[in-house]
Formats: structure tokens, C-alpha cells, sequence
């Protein structure tokens, strides 16, 4: 007789717990802009790092030093929305804008201190350490951020990150005439990984060595808005 | 030409330094008047007495001190004139600290007064300020102000010496009321550090004229315009910007430095050579 067959069902499986903390790459400071078709260049905005983790729905939004951003920063509490998958660790910097659109670090060290203030939060994510609950951390940086860019669809105040290969210099120049300081290189076949960077991840100034350094002061929209497109 | 508010001399042992005291600060606020809303005229405040139901003249009350529920002791203007009081018309210096000290309690402030000798004491003040400068030393004393026996602390500022009155011992509020777990609470030297960079990032020199009170401006104007038949501007809201216009400007930047690059390859021959003598080294040096 045969024996009486039980149904059986695999439902999906259960999403791997994401880490509570994570050990971020820390940058590696080099002393000038530079060209190589190995590294994605793009802007260091004047903000704060910030990972944003998404599990069930949920998000958890931690800059640094601070467990909770997003108490300071409620804008960004529809990111979890946002995404196309659920597990997710993003990478990237927290910004509030002015009115007119310009990264305020002044208004984000209000809002990181005080819990609130004037200005809009922003969320740029440049790398992405988890999707659907899976480690990406041993892909190459050409592969997880082609996978940031399906996870997370431009938003109105959470985007990824834009930038170059190859062009360094020329995104130098750019950010110059933008009264951006900074720049970042990621090198695309880099894995990441906690902790000092190396050569994976380097940050520079915008300013060629012997020349003026950046004159600090925030993006000027008004100013860019006016200068020809493609 | 400033009005002193008070005369007397600072009392430093022996020495006696004839000195005046003018207020140092003058409030910023924008003062209002109380008005009738129907007729806009000002409003008056009547002193009353509820027991003879009727308004009272200034120069029928006198001062008294409530020494239990309901009951008064009256104060006249010979008791206050009794009190012998040292520091009556002197600044009474009674100790040197070291200004820089925190745990003295001399950061809990009243107001401030600028010190201007006499002709006669000239030359002691500067001395004493000198001295104060050059140790780092702030003095502590007495004085008595508007009938009341202030403590204070003497620095010195600019071409003068500053005296800064204090609140008493007893005034000042206990920390014990607060919840303030600081011995329980622990940073990782990552956290330190990255807090010691911030604040070293954000160190400069202080100078108040670099602060504004944007408040009493923007209140300033409004009036203003009331005044000249004007009705105030709804306060402006900018459209919200959003993350996506930084991204468009960077492209526009770009694509402008792009263009900007193209320009100059065009150029003639002997640019490009100066060009590439100035051209960045391509390789990376760790800073």
C-alpha cells in the first residue's frame, strides 16, 4: 500500500539576515586627479556617509556615528519603497540641499545634531553591499554597482551616484567649476572590503598639485544651470 | 558721549584705582508697546490694591520681604542704608584664579561692564591689567550694584578691563536634577577620532562680527515696510529642489568641461606644447 503522500511546498526562501553593523571601506587619500580606464570617477558631495539597510521592508538608516539617521532625516524614510529587491545594504552619502538645491553641510550638521532644521534630505548611493539578502562584497565594483543601478530607480531625493570612467581630470575640471573639493575613484574590478581600501578606493582634491585649491564654497546651480549640454 | 552707571574704585590691597563702569552690552530686541486693539492707544499699568479696591500712586508702596505665607515685612530705604557693606562703592578684589579654569564657576554670567579709570589711576589699571594678561589670571571680587552685593570677575579686554558679574554659589542650579550618565559612556577610538576630526575641521578664530541676528532683521523689515503704507511679503518657500537638478548640473559640468578641453586641443600648436609642460602627473602618489 502505498504510503499516503504528504503535500510538500518550498516556499521562497526566508531572506538571509543583513548584518546589524558593517565595517565600511575607508578611502585612500592620494594628492591629485588622474586618468585610468580602471576607475569609475565621481564626486565626494560635502556630506555624510551613510548606509541605508532595507530588510522586510524596512529601512535602517545609519550615518556616522549615528545608529538612527533617519529620525534626523524623515525624507528618506520611502527609500525602502524605492527599491526593486528587498535585503539590501546600500553605500553612499547623506546630504540636505538649501533651497536651492546646493548640499548644505552646514544645514546637515543641524539636522545630524538637532533632529531637525530647514533644507531637504538626499540620499546618493554609490555602492551596494547587499541585494535580495545575498553579500555582493566579493563582486567586482563594475558588477555591484550595474546591480545599484537595477536595485535602486532614480528617485526624487534618493539617487545613485553619477560619474565617469576613465576621466578623471575632466571630472576635476567639472567639479572645480562646481565648488566641489573632492572627488572619489573606485577601481572597477575592486572587491569590497572593510577597512582601509587601498587602491580599490581613493579620494583626492579636485585641485592639480601647484595650482589654487578649490575655493570651499557649495555648488552653485544658478551657475551650472547656464553652461551648454551636450 | 557713554554714561556711567556707576563710580567708585577697584581695591587691590593697598591700592586704590578710581574707576568708572559702563554697561558693555545693550539689548538687541525690538521692544513693543501694548496697545488697545480697538483705539491702538497704549495701554497703562495702574498699580492696584484689591483691599482698598482702588489704584495706588508709586509713591504710596513700599518693599516688602515675605517671610511666611501671606505675611510681610516692610524694608525701608534706612534699613538698606544700614547695611555697612565693604564693597559699597569699591570693586573689592578678594582673589586671583586662573582664567582659563573651568571648574571655578565664573562662567555663569550676568552682564558685563567696561571699566574706564580715572586720570589719577591710570597707571595702576593698565599695571593690574598687564599683570592679568600676562598671567593668565582673571581676579574675583565684590561689588555692589543697583543694592545688591554682586559677585564678579575681572579680565582683561582690549584697551580696558572687563567686569563680568557673576551668579552666586546658590543660584546656580544642581547638576544633580539632570540625567547626565557620563561615567557610563564609552567611544571607540574610531569614534574619537573621527570626533576629533570634525572638530579640528571646524576650528577657526571667533569673531562676533561675523554673527548677525537675522531674526530682528527680518522683523526690522516687515515694521519697515508697515510703516512706509507697505503690507509684509508672505514669507517666500523655494520649490523644493530635489537630488535629481544636482545630478543635471553635474552633467551640464561635464559636459562644459568636456567642451572646454576640446577647445583648448584645438588650439595652436606652440599652446600645446606649453600644455603638456603644466599637464599633471598621471601617476598616483598617496598623500
Amino acid at each position: 500500500v502505498p504510503g499516503e503522500q504528504l503535500p510538500l511546498s518550498i516556499g521562497r526562501s526566508p531572506l538571509r539576515r543583513l548584518p546589524a553593523r558593517l565595517r565600511v571601506m575607508q578611502p585612500t587619500a592620494v594628492d591629485a586627479p588622474f586618468d585610468d580606464p580602471e576607475y569609475w570617477f565621481e564626486p565626494w558631495w560635502p556630506g555624510v556617509r551613510g548606509l541605508a539597510f532595507v530588510e522586510n521592508g524596512e529601512l535602517r538608516l545609519r550615518a556616522e556615528g549615528l545608529n538612527d539617521a533617519l529620525a534626523a532625516l524623515p525624507e528618506l524614510g520611502d527609500l525602502a519603497e524605492q527599491l526593486t529587491t528587498d535585503g539590501v545594504v546600500l553605500d553612499g552619502t547623506l546630504l540636505v540641499l538649501d533651497d536651492d538645491g546646493r548640499p548644505d553641510a552646514d544645514l546637515l550638521r543641524r539636522r545630524l545634531a538637532e533632529g531637525r532644521g530647514p533644507g531637504r534630505a538626499a540620499f546618493v548611493a554609490s555602492d551596494l553591499l547587499y541585494a535580495g539578502g545575498v553579500a555582493l562584497g566579493r563582486r567586482a565594483y563594475r558588477v555591484r554597482r550595474a546591480r545599484l543601478l537595477e536595485v535602486l530607480p532614480a528617485g526624487e531625493q534618493v539617487i545613485v551616484g553619477r560619474g565617469h570612467v576613465a576621466e578623471g581630470l575632466l571630472m576635476a575640471d567639472a567639479l572645480r567649476e562646481l565648488g566641489v573639493a573632492e572627488q572619489s575613484a573606485r577601481q572597477m574590478s575592486a572587491r569590497y572590503r572593510g577597512g582601509p581600501a587601498g587602491a580599490a578606493w581613493l579620494r583626492m582634491p579636485t585641485a592639480l598639485p601647484g595650482l589654487a585649491p578649490v575655493v570651499t564654497r557649495r555648488p552653485s546651480l544658478a551657475l551650472i544651470m547656464r553652461l551648454p549640454l551636450d | 558721549m557713554a554714561r556711567s552707571m556707576w563710580r567708585g574704585a577697584i581695591q587691590f590691597g593697598l591700592v586704590t584705582i578710581p574707576v568708572k563702569l559702563y554697561l558693555a552690552t545693550e539689548s538687541g530686541g525690538i521692544g513693543f508697546n501694548m496697545l488697545h486693539a480697538s483705539c491702538l492707544n497704549r495701554i497703562q499699568m495702574k498699580i492696584y490694591c484689591p483691599y482698598h479696591d482702588e489704584v495706588v500712586p508709586r509713591s504710596e508702596t513700599v518693599r516688602g520681604y515675605e517671610y511666611a505665607k501671606g505675611r510681610y515685612v516692610v524694608v525701608t530705604e534706612e534699613d538698606v542704608d544700614s547695611i555697612a557693606l565693604k564693597t559699597m562703592r569699591a570693586i573689592e578684589i578678594e582673589m586671583f584664579v586662573d582664567a582659563r579654569k573651568e571648574a571655578n564657576g565664573a562662567q555663569f554670567v550676568k552682564q558685563a561692564y567696561y571699566l574706564e579709570p580715572d586720570e589719577i589711576g591710570r597707571k595702576a589699571f593698565y599695571l593690574l591689567k598687564s599683570v592679568l594678561a600676562d598671567e593668565g589670571k582673571s581676579a574675583i571680587c565684590k561689588i555692589v550694584l543697583k543694592d545688591r552685593e554682586q559677585l564678579a570677575a575681572l579680565n582683561p579686554y582690549a584697551s580696558t578691563m572687563l567686569l563680568t558679574t557673576l551668579h552666586w554659589p546658590d543660584e546656580v542650579r544642581a547638576l544633580e536634577e539632570l540625567d547626565l550618565p557620563e561615567a557610563d559612556v564609552t567611544f571607540k577610538p574610531g569614534e574619537r577620532a573621527m570626533a576629533e576630526q570634525l572638530v579640528a575641521s571646524m576650528t577657526g578664530d571667533f569673531s562676533a562680527d561675523a554673527y548677525k541676528d537675522d531674526y530682528r532683521q527680518a522683523l526690522m523689515a516687515v515694521i519697515e515696510r508697515k510703516v512706509a503704507g507697505e503690507q509684509p511679503e508672505p514669507a517666500l518657500r523655494a520649490e523644493p529642489t530635489n537630488i535629481g537638478d544636482l545630478m543635471a548640473a553635474l552633467e551640464a559640468s561635464v559636459a562644459a568641461a568636456r567642451e572646454s578641453r576640446a577647445q583648448n586641443a584645438e588650439a595652436p600648436a606652440v599652446l600645446e606644447v606649453d600644455v603638456a609642460a603644466e599637464a599633471p602627473r598621471r601617476r598616483r602618489k598617496t598623500a
